[in-house]
């Protein structure tokens, strides 16, 4: 063992607060110190990933009070696996906005990295920890670090959308505290394992009304329709690795702790098909909304949107197979949307309006971005042999095994829809001719690289699926058995 | 005190919470001066408080504190302590929540001149 599950959420922590004073004795350590820290990360959590798949979840008691007493945190297949890529989109994101695009000045440099490590420590934390109120700290720690990178920029109407997000934010944060206490006062506990074991003598009144408080407060958080207002608008003006970062961690943070909910802390069985039908309208909803945008930021965020909806969808199957589709999506949108953002964001670079009418012809001034566009478009639309493929497929097999061909129907129409949009945009960037005063910029070096790796893993994950499935199997089954995660939890002895 | 009196006293405990975080709902909602929208955010956060607190409270109980004078004292009954925990907590991240909105206030107000909602609201809903 070379370190426990503790050490991903407090070494970001410590690297946050202390960027600004590192900042006082050389400008650039502020750059340096969270790459580093993410590195170390992403080595520490491929090797305990590693260890995990061959031995058996690692449990961790904080602070010496064994559960259910004290927090603890689980670093199961699970688990680790959504860790593990959310770490690495992490140091994506921070690759790519190492030298901004812009000139920024030293302060807001500061206060951007500060920010995205806090982000990062909030979503590893809400899926490590076993415990429900500490689950509330890092949503709200997730979320004030997600309201200060949207409002990034002065100049924009960044902080309208900002403040739009904090609203729906707050709100949700209030419904989350509302329905732990419901749970709380009924079972006298906020550890999830034993909450899981004693749910079924709590009166389905309050089960319910808990459950649907959780799904509301999660799912303003996790884009779910009609509760995403704020997304589409904070996508659009915040800066586009933040986009990244949102689509990457903070979305996947969300749909893990709703599916926690739902798999192991309740046994409402109704809660499956609820799920297949908020997931169907978020994704129509989303997608048919996307194709009528004029601007490409916001065009991306309605797919991401749909994207989730199509995830949930998946996980609402609740066989082993949905589960399954389910992470691969979640993997694969991740990576790709990602790569969407952030080189959709050179697109559009110097353009005001940042519509989608301004990436003609752009191919010639900006080649390697544009191709890493294309790929990603034709990716996240499910082109084969690119690695949205074999998720989208699993997906369907999966809907035909539920005998859900209803489902299966209304999902190879929308994607039809999701052709339409994606290919409309890569047209305009390779076919049409360039707009009068659009003044291409190129992307820096680090930039670039950030999306040649993501470019790059879809190809890989496209031609060689196989690499990621047998780790994403184990992540499945391990969320599947509900038992063993009680049993795992409760029985540590300190 | 009585028993019946006492449940009736606590219904209504929970009952003046849960009006006051409505109360709040509404401000927030329902206001256009964006002040107002964040006072209403941090009254329904106090009535969320305030519910939780009265969640942990049981008949007679003392403060939770372990000491000589509750061990030589007649009453063994302790209130229960976690959620005033929680309560501490969720009141530390609520007032951070509220720098930040009032932050976001101020450089609203910085570029348009104005607090109401109707004036600055050019992104669609």
């Amino acid at each position: 063992m070379v370190g426990t599950p503790v050490l991903f959420v407090a070494i970001p922590l410590l690297a946050a607060f202390l960027i600004p004073l590192l900042g006082m004795i050389w400008k650039e350590l502020v750059r340096i110190v969270p790459g580093l820290v993410l590195m170390y990360l992403m080595v520490l959590s491929i090797n305990l990933l590693n260890h995990v798949l061959v031995s058996g979840p690692i449990v961790e008691v904080i602070a010496g009070w064994a559960p259910p007493f004290g927090i603890n945190l689980v670093f199961s297949a699970f688990s680790g696996f959504l860790v593990t890529l959310m770490i690495f989109l992490g140091l994506v994101v921070w690759l790519y906005s190492y030298r901004f695009k812009r000139n920024v000045g030293f302060e807001p440099a500061k206060k951007y990295f500060l920010l995205l490590m806090m982000l990062i420590t909030g979503a590893v934390g809400i899926v490590l920890t076993g415990d429900i109120f500490n689950m509330f700290v890092f949503i709200e720690i997730t979320g004030i670090s997600g309201y200060g990178l949207t409002a990034f920029y002065t100049g924009r109407d960044s902080a309208e959308a900002s403040f739009k997000y904090l609203m729906l934010g707050s709100i949700a944060s209030t419904l989350l505290l509302l329905a732990i206490m419901i749970l709380y006062s009924q079972l006298g506990t906020l550890n999830m394992a034993e909450i899981a074991s004693k749910i079924h003598t709590v009166n389905p009144t309050y089960k319910v009304i808990s459950l649907i408080l959780f799904i509301s407060a999660l799912g303003i958080e996790a884009e779910i329709f009609p509760l995403n207002g704020w997304a589409p608008d904070a996508y659009a003006e915040a800066p586009g690795p933040v986009g990244a970062a949102f689509a990457g961690i903070v979305v996947k943070a969300s749909v893990y702790a709703i599916i926690r909910y739902i798999f192991t802390i309740f046994d409402i069985s109704g809660a499956y098909s609820f799920l297949i039908i908020i997931g169907m309208m978020t994704l129509i909803i989303a997608e048919t909304a996307a194709i009528r945008q004029d601007k490409l930021k916001r065009m991306l965020a309605y797919s991401s949107i749909g994207q989730m909806g199509l995830v949930l969808v998946a996980f609402g199957f609740g066989t082993e197979e949905g589960v399954f589709a389910a992470l691969f999506l979640m993997l694969n949108h991740a990576i790709i949307k990602s790569l969407l953002f952030l080189s959709g964001s050179y697109l559009v670079y110097n353009s005001k309006d940042k519509k989608i009418v301004e990436v003609n012809g752009m191919h010639k001034f900006l080649p390697i971005t544009s191709f890493l566009f294309a790929l990603g478009a034709f990716a996240i639309v499910g082109l084969p042999p690119f690695a949205g493929f074999w998720s989208k497929l699993s997906v369907l097999t999966a809907a035909a095994d539920s005998h859900m061909l209803f489902v299966l129907a209304l999902v190879l129409i929308v994607s039809v829809i999701e052709l339409v949009y994606y290919l409309r945009v890569v047209n305009r960037i390779y076919f049409f001719k360039k707009g009068e005063n659009v003044d291409p910029k190129k992307p820096t070096f680090n930039a670039l690289l950030a999306m040649i790796v993501l470019g790059a893993l879809i190809l890989v994950i496209g031609f060689y699926p196989d690499v990621i499935t047998g780790v994403i199997h184990k992540a499945s089954a391990d969320l599947m058995d509900k038992t063993k995660y009680i049993n795992d939890v409760l029985s540590i002895k300190q | 005190m009585d028993s019946s009196l006492f449940q009736l006293l606590n219904y209504g405990v929970y009952g003046t919470a849960i009006l006051v975080m409505l109360i709040g709902l509404y401000g927030a909602l329902v206001k256009k001066s964006l002040l107002k929208v964040v006072i209403g955010l941090s009254v329904m956060e106090s009535g969320l408080n305030l519910l939780i607190v009265a969640l942990g409270y049981l008949k007679g109980g003392t403060a939770p504190i372990f000491s000589e004078g509750f061990l030589n004292g007649s009453n063994k009954i302790m209130v229960d302590p976690v959620p005033q925990a929680l309560v501490l907590t969720a009141i530390v991240i609520g007032f951070g929540v509220t720098a930040v909105a009032l932050s976001l206030v101020i450089r609203l107000y910085r570029h348009h001149g104005t607090l109401n909602i109707d004036e600055i609201r050019n992104l669609k809903w």
